[in-house]
């Protein structure tokens, strides 16, 4: 499906007006990677692209709410005070009831985490902007990192004994071999599913956002309004999406942690 | 939508997850395609393994915002 995105968008370069020939506008166009500034690294191309740039703008807009807001730490808060410190509450009691509080020593990596991918998800809603969670390959990024980090904490914490969290207990000596076979590749099957449900999710809905957007242009004045009524509606639909992805991103981290934390 | 697409990846990663290491495995021995048609049906298992546990905890899940509620009697280590 993306292959044949990006073949589209090979014909109907630049403008946004591939479509394959009906007349509508590319859904997939706004997905597309551009280079703003070559660059090339020991034979890699590490290109700073659009999506590098969302990331650096979301990234100074967490930095900057979260200063700017806490500047004055006043001990009745203002709005902007209000609100980071509701994002403070919401993810440590997150971290606390998932994982408990050894896990608030981890705290400061959730909180990141959880900023950084509402922040992703909320600039993708901007008219005009780009979706930098919207491709797998981000995702996939941050999920494996999670894995390997969760993996080496439950490593660091219970030695060798971690490795009793692939062996179920209760079962019968016979079954054993083939239940831990399933157990690992169940485990490993983590940040597969972690960065396909965020991915997933998001570049759904902002292809279904642009397609039922080109229904308004292309229905015109008169049937147009019923497609712009929709889109209003998932318009805010795609905000609680957003909001809830990186909700589920968050927690799931924490409930990883806490498997490797205190291994069930 | 979401809880649906939730169970709908788990199960897909499973199989998928199973079959690469398959393939991996294949590759380095040499003996294709035999590894990767048996760890498809264990990652197919280990995909249903996975369904049915996403969908207990789904059960017992409280909805988002529950977790402001109740911050302080949940420590089971």
């Amino acid at each position: 499906m993306i292959g044949a995105a990006y073949a589209a968008e090979d014909v109907g370069h630049g403008d946004g007006h591939g479509g394959g020939g009906t007349g509508l506008p590319d859904p997939m166009h706004q997905f597309e990677i551009r280079r703003l500034i070559d660059l090339d690294a020991f034979g890699f191309d590490a290109s700073f692209t659009n999506s590098a740039l969302f990331m650096v703008i979301a990234a100074a807009l967490i930095t900057l709410f979260t200063v700017l807001a806490m500047r004055k730490g006043a001990l009745v808060p203002g709005r902007l005070q209000s609100v980071a410190e509701l994002s403070y509450e919401f993810v440590a009691n997150m971290v606390r009831d998932n994982v408990g509080t050894a896990g608030m020593k981890y705290f400061p990596f959730i909180f990141t985490l959880f900023m950084f991918v509402l922040a992703l998800n909320m600039l993708g809603m901007v008219p005009y902007s780009f979706t930098v969670t919207s491709h797998i390959i981000v995702t996939f990024a941050l999920a494996a990192f999670i894995f390997i980090g969760v993996t080496i904490i439950g490593f660091w914490k219970h030695g060798i004994g971690f490795l009793k969290f692939f062996v179920p207990s209760g079962v019968p000596f016979i079954m054993l071999p083939l239940l831990v076979v399933i157990e690992v590749i169940s485990y490993l099957t983590r940040p597969v599913s972690l960065s396909v449900r965020l991915f997933a999710n998001m570049m759904a809905g902002h292809t279904m956002l642009k397609v039922f957007g080109s229904f308004v242009v292309a229905l015109g004045l008169l049937g147009g309004w019923a497609a712009l009524a929709f889109m209003v509606a998932f318009t805010g639909l795609e905000l609680l999406v957003a909001f809830l992805q990186a909700y589920v991103f968050a927690i799931l981290t924490c409930i990883y942690l806490n498997d490797a934390l205190h291994m069930h | 939508m979401g809880q649906a697409l939730r169970l709908a990846t788990e199960l897909v990663a499973g199989v998928a997850v199973g079959g690469f290491i398959g393939w991996a495995l294949d590759q380095l021995f040499g003996t294709a395609p035999f590894l990767m048609v048996a760890f498809l049906f264990l990652g197919g298992a280990a995909g249903i393994m996975n369904v049915v546990r996403t969908a207990k905890a789904m059960q017992g899940e409280p909805m988002p915002g529950h977790h402001l509620r109740n911050a302080t009697d949940d420590d089971e280590d």
